[in-house]
């Protein structure tokens, strides 16, 4: 903005802007206030229910101690990991070749597929839940964590659309140049194309990164032991294998909730640009 | 852009259409799949397979339940060296879904905890009926646990070896005895005395309630029971929750929070702390009685300061109490069931019921065990708890009927009781409600 | 792929194409190539489509007519988990009850919410990127850290929710015990991550012209004018689209309900989707949780259908400008 007109209406701010902006923040922010000062908290503050909003106590121990519980935290943590991360291999490879060929390639029915793609979209879960869970038990399958990572290399809609939206973006002059170079379309697709669309495969990346993350349901249904959960699942086993007569230890609860969510905030900080990318693409969705 | 796109009509709906095919081909080959495949369920002893040596047994609880049945899994592997008995430890409202998940996919367990929930199962013959190798072993139920050991049949079949067993008792509070003057509890209370005790020992003041309340379903279906009346039928597991001792006694429980005001209410608990309930109330003080099964006997002797001791439930018309159970049972899921059942009957027994016992989990089923100092005077209690009260209790002890449908049960006991304990609505209403959804989901057996 | 070219040839006769393109002879030979690859390229999607999506459904479809336990074979009951779940099943009514009631007015009032800040954000605030931060921090936080955190932030005694409203003299209800706060307390819970929809309005935000906004100005308009003259209707297609895809997740809300309530006092929070897990993983019922899905399935679309319908009368594209 220059600083010789001067501003608009639409975007002065006055004291109450910042005022009204000052409290929402601040509300915002008491939740996650409060679950700092509830990790730092001795275990006699928690079963006494004396939480209070600011920290009272500062047992940094507590970040220690969850480890030591009966409960493997450290292996729910490398799950976590092991899940998410070849989640993300997954997609990332089947929806870049699958959006490709969306974008690039042309063949008989191609538009009816993509339709298809995009009315998949509209499909709930919920509805292949228990069929799903059949296949993979019949499979041998549960218990292990192939049901939540197989079906990843295998794309998904939204992550079809993404691509091929941004690929379409990509000049078609390029292509041309390079099949006249003497590329097949498999090569234009890994030497030209591939690069050219990473940031929005790194957007998938982190998106299915933080899905596979964060995810609850699958792992209650598949996975049994205790070693082989990931941490989403495991903080809730926390709560629930405590003693059942004191209550549950919300000190190392919240401790796991933390450690829960301080990779996701880690990897919005460094992804921030590539998220905006695939905002662009999702929210202009419904622009055409 | 301006490619021109060309797909040809016929071309396309060709390719439709084989999608769909592909597709139909698909489901229906899953459907007739599931219906061949999901047909584990015959009755009758499974082969066993000597070669299967991992067996996986699935228990519930907390860390103190962990530690006992690890012991006792040690235990046994000691005299079973060449197993490997792995335990699973789920949390009590995951484990129907966890165990389900693991029968259905033929994952084991091999040995299984069960409770009042053990004929969801049998029902459904997804239980190896155990007579055959009851009566290979030589194994005497009777004589090994008493009463308990007809629990676990089903249809002429006995599905489960008792494991844990204990009477619901009252543990009161010494020094706010003392304090108000008032005689001990004894067998022979009977719901007067008990009502006037509990208002003796309340005092609004300090915050302090007589007793810990009943909301929890043993409590008052041994209140149900004491007054004549019958949650489910005991031949034949109908509902009849609203007959009018059944209400008689619910009305009674609900007067004891709201009428007398001897007992903390859902809003009282949350005053006195976050997930307070009755155990750590009387923990702290704060209710001079509580009626619950062994595993309190543990907490409250950590308590420094608590002078406490047990009493047998106190009756009504009838004597009647609510027991804590659980048995070992064989999924037919099981590949090896020899060898579960040579386990199970070692982990029931006196020695392997021992660290039952020696780490104060709960009332061992094994009547000898039960019977002895190692559990009626176990070291790790310094206190001189009155644990006589549980083999006391036995004879008083009713078991509801273990319905196929127990979860569901269990279920609509929630959903309609909850606003009961809030004083939302009074017995009769609240009784005819939850007859009406029981109804629903029971079909009671011939 | 010559067979169907066969057949196509003779049919196609001789009426131009849209483009005046003659027929379509026979496809050249790089031409299939091309689409050989393309159905190469799919491949991964086609069978995840089939094994993981399409068969399953069919599946679905058919153990919705059965009762069956996951351990014996299913048994086939026709239309009986329909009849009874629409006729029979008053927890059913309440579930579906619940989750339209969350549904229908978490997602508008967290665009609203969402739209309300942005806007803020919008404007020339220093310390712009900090507050955007903060207002988007809980909105990475996963949804199991979300259920616990608030489970005691609504703890009747200590909870700062609560605390703050005894500040100004409210007595806090106990918000998950009682069947009257507790869908309330869920949308709240919704609510704190409204900063996910800030971030999209922001970006659509700054897809709008400015010119507009000088035109506004130049004509006189207040803020609160060029809000609603402006910025709205430009944003309409963004908070649309987000409206559907919002509407559409909350019907399948799970997590939060599972972990905090359970279902809540008496089903007063049960969601469609914990009862169909409760009825199919911990009851056995697995063909009425199958009934259960297809019949959410069902109102989701007439949810969108709706949607889509009434979306003519206040969504605005700029390719309809009407004069």
């Amino acid at each position: 903005m220059s600083s010789r007109k001067p501003v608009m209406h639409a975007f002065r701010s006055g004291p109450l802007t910042y005022g009204m902006l000052v409290i929402l923040s601040a509300i915002f922010m008491v939740p996650l206030v409060f679950v700092v000062s509830i990790a730092l908290s001795s275990d006699a503050t928690v079963s006494t229910g004396q939480l209070t909003i600011l920290p009272r106590d500062w047992r940094f121990d507590n970040f220690v101690r969850i480890f030591r519980t009966s409960l493997p935290v450290g292996s729910f943590i490398v799950n976590s990991v092991i899940i998410s991360v070849t989640s993300a291999i997954g997609q990332v490879l089947s929806s870049s070749l699958v959006g490709y060929a969306f974008a690039r390639l042309r063949a008989p029915g191609k538009k009816a597929l993509f339709l298809v793609v995009i009315a998949t979209m509209m499909i709930p879960a919920q509805i292949t839940m228990i069929p799903q869970f059949w296949i993979f038990s019949e499979l041998g399958w549960v218990d292990t964590f192939l049901p939540l990572i197989v079906p990843q290399f295998f794309s998904n809609a939204f992550n079809i659309f993404l691509v091929r939206q941004f690929v379409t973006r990509i000049p078609y002059e390029m292509d041309e140049a390079a099949s006249i170079d003497g590329l097949g379309y498999f090569g234009i697709y890994a030497r030209l194309v591939l690069p050219l669309m990473t940031p929005i495969l790194i957007a998938i990346a982190i998106f299915t990164l933080t899905a596979a993350w964060g995810d609850f349901m699958g792992p209650l249904i598949y996975i049994n032991s205790e070693d082989k959960m990931p941490l989403a699942l495991g903080v809730q086993y926390l709560t629930s294998t405590s003693q059942e007569l004191q209550t549950p230890p919300w000190n190392l609860i919240m401790v796991g909730s933390i450690f829960l969510s301080l990779p996701m905030i880690i990897i919005y900080y460094f992804g921030q640009r590539y998220m905006y990318e695939m905002n662009l693409s999702a929210g202009s969705a419904g622009v055409k | 852009m301006s490619r021109t796109r060309s797909a040809s009509p016929i071309s396309r709906s060709v390719s439709r259409r084989s999608l769909l095919a592909g597709a139909g081909a698909a489901g229906a080959g899953l459907g007739l799949a599931a219906c061949g495949g999901g047909s584990g369920g015959d009755a009758g002893t499974p082969e066993s397979d000597p070669d299967h040596k991992d067996l996986v047994m699935t228990v519930w609880g907390g860390e103190a339940d962990k530690l006992a049945y690890q012991a006792r899994v040690d235990l046994a592997k000691e005299k079973f060296p060449d197993y490997t008995i792995t335990l699973q430890l789920i949390p009590s409202e995951n484990y129907e879904q966890k165990v389900q998940t693991m029968i259905s996919s033929k994952t084991g367990p091999d040995i299984m905890q069960v409770a009042e929930n053990v004929n969801v199962y049998s029902s459904k013959q997804q239980l190896v009926p155990l007579d055959d190798y009851i009566s290979a072993a030589g194994l005497d139920m009777a004589a090994t646990f008493g009463p308990v050991g007809e629990n676990y049949r089903w249809d002429g079949k006995t599905y489960g070896i008792p494991d844990r067993s204990g009477a619901m008792v009252l543990y009161y509070n010494k020094d706010l005895f003392d304090a108000a003057g008032i005689e001990y509890p004894t067998a022979d209370w009977d719901w007067d005395t008990f009502l006037d005790a509990a208002k003796a020992l309340t005092d609004p003041a300090e915050g302090r309630f007589g007793f810990g309340g009943v909301g929890w379903w043993p409590q008052w279906f041994s209140l149900v029971a004491q007054n004549g009346g019958a949650v489910l039928d005991p031949e034949t597991g109908a509902p009849s929750v609203n007959s009018p001792e059944a209400v008689e006694a619910l009305q009674w429980a609900q007067d004891l929070y709201f009428t007398h005001k001897v007992a903390p209410t859902a809003v009282d608990y949350s005053n006195m702390g976050p997930e307070m309930g009755a155990d750590g109330a009387f923990q702290q003080g704060l209710v001079a009685m509580n009626s619950t099964g062994f595993w309190a006997v543990g907490g409250n002797a950590g308590i420094d300061g608590l002078n406490w001791d047990i009493a047998p439930f106190f009756h009504g018309k009838e004597k009647a109490v609510s027991a804590f159970g659980s048995a070992l049972v064989i999924p037919t899921a099981a590949k090896n069931p020899q060898a579960s059942f040579e386990i199970i009957q070692f982990l029931t027994s006196a020695e392997g019921q021992t660290p039952i016992a020696d780490l104060g989990q709960d009332v061992p089923a094994n009547l000898e065990l039960q019977g002895s100092d190692a559990f009626l005077d176990p070291e790790w209690l310094e206190a001189d708890a009155n644990l006589e009260a549980f083999p006391e209790s036995a004879d008083m002890i009713f078991t509801p009927k273990f319905i196929p449908e127990w979860n569901e049960m269990q279920k609509s006991v929630d959903d309609a009781m909850a606003s009961f304990w809030l004083g939302e609505s009074d017995a009769q209403t609240t009784a005819d409600d939850l007859q009406s959804r029981l109804e629903r989901v029971i079909k009671p057996s011939e | 792929m010559t067979v169907v070219d066969a057949a196509a040839a003779p049919d196609r006769g001789t009426a131009p194409g849209p483009a005046g393109r003659p027929p379509r002879a026979k496809m050249p030979p790089h031409r299939r190539k091309e689409a050989l690859l393309f159905y190469l390229f799919i491949s991964p999607w086609v069978i995840g489509f089939l094994a993981f999506l399409l068969g399953p459904m069919i599946f679905s479809i058919y153990l919705s007519f059965t009762e069956w336990d996951s351990f014996t074979p299913p048994r086939w009951v026709g239309l009986e988990n329909y009849i009874t779940l629409l006729t029979d099943d008053p927890i059913f009514w309440k579930v579906m009850g619940n989750t339209a009631y969350y549904a229908i007015i978490s997602v508008p009032l967290g665009m609203a919410v969402s739209l309300f800040i942005a806007n803020l954000l919008n404007k020339k605030v220093r310390f712009r990127k900090l507050f955007r931060t903060l207002v988007y921090l809980p909105h990475l936080i996963p949804i199991v850290a979300v259920a616990l955190i608030f489970q005691m932030v609504f703890a009747p005694g200590a909870g700062p929710l609560n605390q703050a409203l005894s500040l100004v003299g409210i007595t806090g209800p106990n918000w998950l015990m009682d069947s009257a706060w507790v869908k309330p307390a869920l949308i709240l819970m919704s609510l704190w991550q409204a900063g996910g929809g800030t971030i999209l309005l922001l970006a659509g935000m700054n897809g709008i012209p400015k010119e507009l906004y000088e035109a506004a100005e130049i004509d006189g308009a207040s803020s609160m004018r060029q809000f609603w003259s402006v910025t709205f209707p430009q944003l309409t297609p963004v908070i649309f689209f987000n409206l559907i895809m919002g509407i559409i997740g909350s019907f399948q809300v799970f997590a939060q309900v599972f972990i905090l309530t359970g279902g809540g006092p008496d089903n007063a929070s049960q969601m469609a989707v914990p009862m169909l897990f409760d009825e199919a993983f911990r009851f056995y019922h697995m063909g009425y949780g199958s009934a259960i899905a297809w019949i959410l399935f069902v109102v989701i679309m007439a949810f969108t259908a709706l949607a889509f319908a009434t979306s003519g009368r206040w969504v605005f594209y700029e390719s309809e400008v009407r004069s």
